[in-house]
């Protein structure tokens, strides 16, 4: 299997239910890894791939709850299903908030944690491009010259030559040599592909 | 008010020597008369007019009254009379008597004095006395309410025990139940996903053999950790001994309607007593049989919260069949049993309420049971249900 290949971590405390999940995954072809606690987790080397957690909410020492906040104040974003041993609401209420990808009770019914986790993972595979692109992006919005952000920032917001030079104090002829610069620089194709582009950059960041 | 004190202590002062004066008049008159026939008798009517005076009137009046007899013997009695000069002849006389009459007032107000002394010393005893008595008897009084005050604290202290007991047990029941949840669960889950992956391998285009071979022995694993922890809890509860003792069942009762009270109250179901005039006593755990009970009351009150067309009653009735089988019974007006209620009531988890977990009767049962009765239900004629439980009563156990 490749380094690329999506993989699935199951973390669970119960050596029994953890070899159970790892092997019904492995069967339909994913990679598994398998992580006694949610720390042995968060110290392990995880490869640069399409992924997914299934994680046991009740644990010994972190639990799933704390673990998934922690991802999330790490800037990893990891979908979580979560497996709990209780149908626990408020529980479920509180980590469906902080951006669980599923909640099932145990015992989970093997097609179901299945079905969880390929659309778990499809998830990820999409962010992951789209956090890929919005990367790629901003490498070349980088590349400009603090006075072509500013003229590219007005022309996204659809002014015109002659508005943005008035605004800027600036000839209509500076104006056009430093658009030609952004189009250039951001291999826009088009305006309409240069808003495009700056539109997935915000909500990139935003996410 | 010290005036006054001071006004009737002078007036006293003054009835004194006015006595003094009086007495030694007295003396003089009846000296006089008494001349004629018996010479001179003055000696014995003066000394007298000086001890009474010196004894009633003390020192001061003793001496006036010295004087003034001797005054008076000098004027009547010695020659010349009628003259207070006195012949050089009487003169020893004269002194022989004044002596005396000074010896007798010294002697007399000595006496008085150690007298007036012992008095005020016992007076002042006796103040004290009666000063301690007081004393005491508010030291009493306290330690009489300290103790009045601790016994009921001992009292309430008692009741909050028996109260946190049974909530502790009824506590650890809840906990119980959501520990042997998770153990069972824990290993079914396991059980599950190992036998999914199992027949997963085994679905695939080429089977793998020893995938699934694996995987259903971890499900085979799984399995017997269930079965392990069955066994565990089965032989904890068996191991759980109950305290067994002599348990006035009336008494029971009666704690368990005051428990009741309060929700009786905010149910306004009024909870009625009607015990056995022969107050049996059982051989019992106590605090599981108040557990029953208790949970019977509470059923009953919780039967009625829908019934607005006639008074919501609840009687406890305790008595004693066929001289030593003891009957409790709860009844409620409430909505009573259908058929198919009536054949799940003691299933565990079955419950008609929203909110209950459909143990109390089932583990009330098991209670009654390991104490030797048998706790059933039915309908309760025409309105509600009645719950009922029978004993054996102690004096069958001890013969």
């Amino acid at each position: 299997m490749k380094d690329q290949d999506p993989i699935v971590f199951v973390i669970d405390d119960d050596r029994m239910i953890r070899e159970g999940m790892q092997s019904l995954i492995r069967s339909v072809g994913l990679r598994v890894e398998m992580f006694a606690s949610a720390q042995d987790f968060l110290d392990a080397k995880r490869p640069d791939a399409p992924a997914c957690l299934v994680l046991d909410v009740r644990m010994p020492g972190l639990s799933g709850l704390d673990l998934q906040l922690k991802l999330r104040d790490g800037g990893i974003p990891v979908p979580i299903i979560f497996i709990t041993g209780h149908g626990d609401i408020p529980m479920s209420v509180r980590a469906m908030k902080e951006g669980a990808h599923e909640f099932l009770t145990k015992p989970v019914r093997g097609q179901d944690l299945l079905d969880a986790v390929q659309k778990a993972i499809a998830a990820d595979r999409t962010l992951r491009e789209e956090r890929k692109d919005a990367d790629e992006i901003r490498v070349r919005f980088d590349s400009l010259t603090p006075r072509e952000k500013e003229v590219l920032e007005l022309v996204v917001a659809g002014l015109l030559n002659k508005q943005i030079a008035d605004q800027l104090r600036m000839s209509e002829l500076t104006v056009k040599t430093h658009r030609a610069h952004v189009m250039e620089k951001t291999r826009a194709e088009s305006l309409a592909h240069l808003v495009r582009m700056s539109e997935k950059l915000k909500s990139a960041a935003r996410k | 008010m010290e005036t006054k004190g001071e006004a009737q202590s002078i007036a006293r002062l003054v009835l004194r020597y006015v006595i003094a004066l009086l007495l030694v008049t007295l003396a003089v008159l009846v000296s006089l008369s008494l001349q004629s026939s018996f010479g001179d008798p003055f000696w014995f009517f003066f000394s007298a007019a000086v001890i009474l005076s010196t004894w009633f009137g003390r020192t001061g009046p003793g001496w006036l009254s010295v004087v003034c007899s001797t005054l008076a013997v000098m004027y009547y009695f010695t020659p010349p009379v009628r003259n207070f000069s006195v012949s050089p002849s009487e003169l020893p006389y004269l002194v022989t008597f004044v002596v005396c009459q000074v010896g007798v007032t010294r002697l007399i107000s000595w006496r008085r004095k150690t007298e007036d002394a012992l008095r005020e010393a016992r007076d002042e005893l006796e103040a004290r006395v009666a000063e301690r008595t007081v004393e005491l008897k508010t030291a009493n009084d306290a330690l009489l309410k300290q103790m009045e005050e601790q016994r009921r604290t001992e009292e309430t202290l008692q009741t909050t025990r028996a109260e946190l007991a049974r909530a502790a047990r009824i506590t650890t029941i809840g906990e119980l139940t959501a520990s042997i949840a998770h153990e069972v669960n824990q290993p079914l889950a396991a059980v599950v996903a190992n036998a999914d992956a199992c027949v997963a391998w085994l679905s695939r285009e080429h089977p793998d053999l020893p995938e699934a071979k694996a995987a259903a022995e971890r499900a085979t694993q799984g399995a017997t950790r269930a079965s392990d922890v069955i066994t565990r809890i089965r032989s904890l509860i068996n191991k759980t001994t109950t305290e067994k003792s002599q348990v006035p069942i009336n008494q029971i009762i009666e704690q368990t309607a005051a428990l009741a009270e309060e929700q009786a109250a905010k149910n306004q179901v009024q909870i009625k007593l009607e015990l056995s005039p022969e107050s049996p006593v059982v051989l019992g755990d106590s605090i599981q049989l108040q557990q029953v009970v208790l949970n019977l009351v509470m059923n009953g009150i919780e039967a009625m919260t829908n019934v607005a067309d006639r008074q919501r009653t609840l009687t406890v009735q305790s008595g004693v069949q066929n001289g030593d089988v003891i009957r409790v019974a709860v009844l409620d007006s409430g909505i009573g049993l259908s058929e198919e209620i009536k054949q799940r009531l003691f299933e565990p988890f079955f419950t008609t309420r929203t909110k209950g977990m459909g143990m109390g009767l089932s583990i009330s049962r098991s209670i009654i049971e390991a104490h030797g009765g048998t706790l059933w239900g039915e309908s309760n004629g025409t309105a509600g249900s009645v719950f009922q439980f029978t004993l054996p009563g102690e004096a069958a156990r001890l013969v």
